[in-house]
């Protein structure tokens, strides 16, 4: 059984979806937290200069979304056929211009231009969004098939780390997505994890 | 044998990595590219309202990467094991930012900026990734493993976009410049680039 290693900083960020897939798995792995002073002796030692990493049979891997892809092949959560993978492929990436939005919104330091950027999401780019993954869903709350896949698990990491920015109901009106939320938050490993899971400012 | 549409305009842009990865498979697809008038009609008819798109076995795909994704695990190029395939997956997003960061610098209309942009790509951005990447690379040519993967063609397909601005940028790098020469010479591939369109970008 290959040992995993997962190094990031005491955060959810950009970890999240990743540490969700091994509890959803079951799958043990040693989930290290590094301070912000000891990130600069640990940088040069990374593949790309930057985290997550994960450390697996003696390599180390770099971007989360490949890592997030290669823990969900190992758990049997990719998708069943090579079409549903690249369905989820394609809904995991279509989520990233958001994230980046999200990201950049959080990052402005300027408070009027932060404004502006605050209302543009939650007024155009999130409901835009959430219309477009309403559709992309089906009716049993699953974005690809008919069991949990990794798209699901970064969906909900996403809609958590919205709602921890933009407070209020963005799923009201979308049965498909608010089942997709309940069938990873049913996932014994999943709200286990979210319950035990250390507290972080992000 | 299923039947392939690939619908993008009529430039390389984001659809050609697919089209390399169809060639260097040897897998017959329809190359549909539309005009931009064309495009408002078929926008909502995408999942994401984008293209590139994919219509095989009566399903459509978005997202380019997914897609390329899609058609090097058709044509056996991903990678042999799950983490040969997560290393592919690593080296091409690791790619992702600086493509953008070029892409940017070409689209830019002002002169002036552009000549800026150009600069500071071609002074920071880029020799500290090829650097990088040369290091990724094995002397024996490829980024994966002992044999051609996805990675590969990628790496040969955002150089060729970025040595129309600068020509020399692999001078110096043995590793990344056999990865170019052994991708240009998959007969697939050297077939392509002699008869795909010409086209600005």
């Amino acid at each position: 059984m290959p040992a995993y290693k997962l190094t990031y900083f005491n955060a959810r960020g950009r970890a999240e979806p990743i540490r969700l897939l091994f509890a959803a798995a079951g799958i043990k792995y040693e989930d290290a937290r590094i301070e912000g002073a000891d990130w600069p002796a640990l940088k040069p030692k990374t593949p790309m200069g930057y985290l997550p990493i994960l450390e697996v049979d003696g390599t180390t891997l770099c971007e989360s979304t490949a890592i997030a892809r290669f823990v969900a092949k190992r758990a049997g959560l990719v998708g069943k056929d090579d079409l549903q993978q690249a369905k989820a492929d394609m809904i995991v990436d279509g989520m990233k211009d958001i994230l980046k939005k999200l990201i950049l919104m959080v990052l402005e330091k300027d408070e009027i231009k932060k404004e502006e950027l605050k209302t543009d999401i939650s007024e155009k780019t999130l409901p835009e969004f959430l219309s477009k993954y309403e559709n992309l869903a089906n009716p049993s709350g699953f974005f690809v098939g008919d069991s949990l896949s990794w798209v699901d698990v970064t969906f909900y990491n996403l809609i958590e780390r919205v709602r921890a920015m933009f407070p209020g109901d963005h799923l009201k009106g979308k049965p498909n997505l608010v089942k997709v939320m309940a069938n990873v938050k049913a996932n014994p490993g999943i709200a286990k994890w979210v319950k035990e899971r250390p507290e972080s400012a992000f | 044998m299923p039947a392939y549409k690939l619908t993008y305009f009529n430039v390389r842009g984001r659809g050609e990595l697919i089209r390399l990865l169809f060639a260097a498979g040897e897998i017959p697809y329809e190359d549909v590219r539309i005009e931009s008038d064309n495009w408002p009609e078929l926008k909502p008819k995408t999942p994401m309202g984008q293209v590139p798109i994919l219509e095989v076995d009566g399903e459509v795909i978005c997202q380019s990467m997914a897609i390329a994704r899609f058609v090097a695990r058709e044509a056996g190029l991903l990678g042999k094991t799950h983490l040969d395939q997560a290393r592919a997956d690593m080296l091409l997003d690791g790619g992702i930012d600086v493509g953008k960061l070029f892409e940017e610098m070409v689209m830019e209309k002002d002169a002036s900026k552009k000549a800026e942009k150009k600069k500071e790509f071609g002074e920071k951005t880029l020799p500290p990734f090829l650097a990088l990447y040369e290091g990724f690379a094995g002397d024996n040519g490829y980024f994966v493993g002992y044999s051609l993967t996805w990675s590969d063609i990628a790496f040969f397909n955002m150089m060729d976009f970025i040595t129309a601005e600068f020509p020399s940028a692999l001078d110096g790098y043995c590793n990344l410049t056999k990865v170019i020469k052994i991708v240009k010479r998959v007969p697939g591939i050297a077939k392509w680039l002699k008869e795909r369109p010409i086209t600005d970008n």
